[in-house]
């Protein structure tokens, strides 16, 4: 409730995080010569808030320090610039990390922001397009060329609901029907309420840091195994008419990724999407090579997608579930993967996993950021 | 070419910056008239409306009108709207290809079926225009 007393504050939330993720990884505070923070939502008052949380923490940095941001891509670019911070030697241990606070946040006010954020402000923001409409359309458009079904659609939120009900730092987990999906209220045509994203606070801190230094604090943990990087050159929608839901940004992403890893697809025991609606998921999984092209939504909706099934997306469970803390879902992407690749994820643990892949994006997906991780046996 | 014009009893939502480039676009709808940009070295259409060509980079470029004619690619309902938009909700919007070969994104008025064949008209605010599709 807007009005309700506060209860806490940002770097009250985040400053025992960074001790407890310290703490798990066996090093002491001396060894960070970097920060990389996701930027903050509009709603957290302290300014430059990177800077007054090394104060908070009492931390001198020789590497850097930083706010990152990159729309839908913050938490992702953050970890990537951390990775960046430890490859180039300005430091053995960076920390990415971030808070995102909005679940406060009135809807339709909030829209206002989004709205300008999500294309051109004199030619697109003028008919009320939303960050989700863009993704509706492709729902639309995805659904007319390939045949795929509102239920086969829907099934992922179910699906990443049952994820979700096995993860401790699920935002949901309470049991949803396909029958509820289907019957929700609207939201951007045709998805309703359990197939966009909800208002999500969170907050994450991972370590980053060289590989002998990891070697050395004989704690498990996982690398980075590839990583690409691929910008359409759109907002939103290419000027020259192209297969929109084809998430082009995102195939060349994966490839590089895959490249440089020296993996396939087919090698991938588990993916963690940025995916804010249940269609976005579908389209990241074709265009990451986990589904056919056509057939993300059907198999999803035969479990394939699912844990137990060939290829489990979004054991978190996803945006919809898990929650979406917009500018820290990268981060909790890549968090995901960890717990998985460390085998810490209890039930929704994915059994012998080795190698998982993340994503993230802005707009619609005009930009995809694909990272590799791999289990150290 | 004269586009049809809607009469909207109201102010627009969220109206446009109009810059003294855009200008030439928002007085022409007005008139009935969709525009755009060429570039003179390349040939090129692009929209919205640009100062230069973004494919050449060339800075002369020459406004053109477009038919206004095209393909209905996608559309939604968009129910949960901004704000400012809470007196036209639920929004019918989508994306129109049009014959030139530009992709634009627009209202949509009536409920056309995808692919369906779109002309664009004017939406005449009481504080100046917008641009929309329907089917033809």
């Amino acid at each position: 409730m807007a009005d309700a007393p506060l209860q806490a504050l940002e770097h009250e939330i985040l400053a025992p995080l960074v001790i407890d993720a310290m703490a798990t990884a066996g090093l002491p505070k001396e060894e960070i010569g970097a920060l990389v923070f996701a930027m903050c939502r509009p709603y957290t008052l302290q300014k430059y808030f990177a800077t007054f949380m090394a104060n908070y923490l009492r931390l001198p940095l020789k590497g850097t320090i930083m706010e990152v941001l990159g729309n839908g891509m913050t938490g992702g670019m953050a970890f990537d610039e951390a990775v960046n911070a430890v490859a180039l030697g300005h430091s053995d241990v960076a920390l990415a990390l971030g808070i995102n606070m909005e679940s406060q946040a009135n809807s339709a006010e909030h829209m206002m922001t989004t709205m300008r954020a999500v294309g051109d402000v004199d030619f697109h923001s003028i008919f009320g397009f939303t960050p989700i409409s863009w993704y509706a359309m492709d729902a639309v458009r995805y659904m007319h060329e390939f045949g795929a079904t509102r239920a086969e659609l829907a099934s992922v939120a179910v699906k990443d609901r049952r994820h979700a009900a096995l993860n401790p730092i699920a935002q949901f987990k309470k049991p949803l029907t396909l029958d509820e999906v289907l019957g929700a209220r609207p939201i951007v045509e045709p998805l309703g309420l359990y197939e966009v994203p909800p208002r999500s606070d969170g907050a994450v801190c991972l370590v980053v840091c060289a590989e002998e230094v990891a070697k050395a604090s004989a704690r498990p943990y996982a690398l980075v195994r590839g990583r690409g990087f691929f910008h359409e050159g759109a907002h939103q929608i290419n000027e020259v008419p192209n297969d929109m839901t084809a998430f082009v940004s995102a195939q060349g992403a994966a490839a590089t990724a895959y490249r440089s890893a020296g993996i396939t697809a087919a090698d991938l025991d588990l993916a963690e999407l940025y995916a804010p609606c249940t269609i976005v998921q579908v389209l990241a999984g074709e265009a990451l090579g986990l589904t056919p092209r056509g057939k993300g939504a059907a198999q999803a909706a035969a479990g394939e997608t699912s844990l137990g099934g060939r290829i489990p997306i979004c054991t978190s469970g996803g945006c919809l579930s898990r929650g979406h803390p917009a500018y820290s879902t990268g981060l909790l992407t890549i968090y995901e993967l960890w717990e998985q690749l460390t085998h810490r994820a209890g039930e929704r643990q994915v059994r012998n996993a080795r190698l998982g892949a993340g994503s993230c994006e802005l707009g619609n997906y005009n930009a995809a950021l694909v990272h590799v991780l791999e289990a150290v046996a | 070419m004269t586009l049809p014009i809607v009469d909207v009893a109201r102010t627009r939502p969220w109206p446009p910056r109009v810059s003294s480039f855009t200008k030439p676009f928002w007085d022409a709808l007005a008139e009935g008239r969709f525009l755009t940009t060429r570039g003179r070295t390349s040939g090129r259409l692009t929209f919205p409306p640009k100062p230069f060509c973004p494919y050449d980079w060339g800075r002369e470029i020459e406004w053109v009108e477009l038919s206004g004619r095209g393909k209905l690619y996608s559309q939604t309902v968009i129910h949960a709207v901004p704000a400012a938009f809470a007196g036209e909700a639920p929004i019918r919007n989508g994306i129109v290809d049009l014959d030139e070969g530009l992709r634009v994104a627009a209202r949509i008025l009536g409920e056309p079926a995808l692919d369906a064949a779109m002309e664009c008209v004017v939406l005449r605010y009481t504080d100046g225009p917008l641009f929309a599709f329907r089917g033809r």
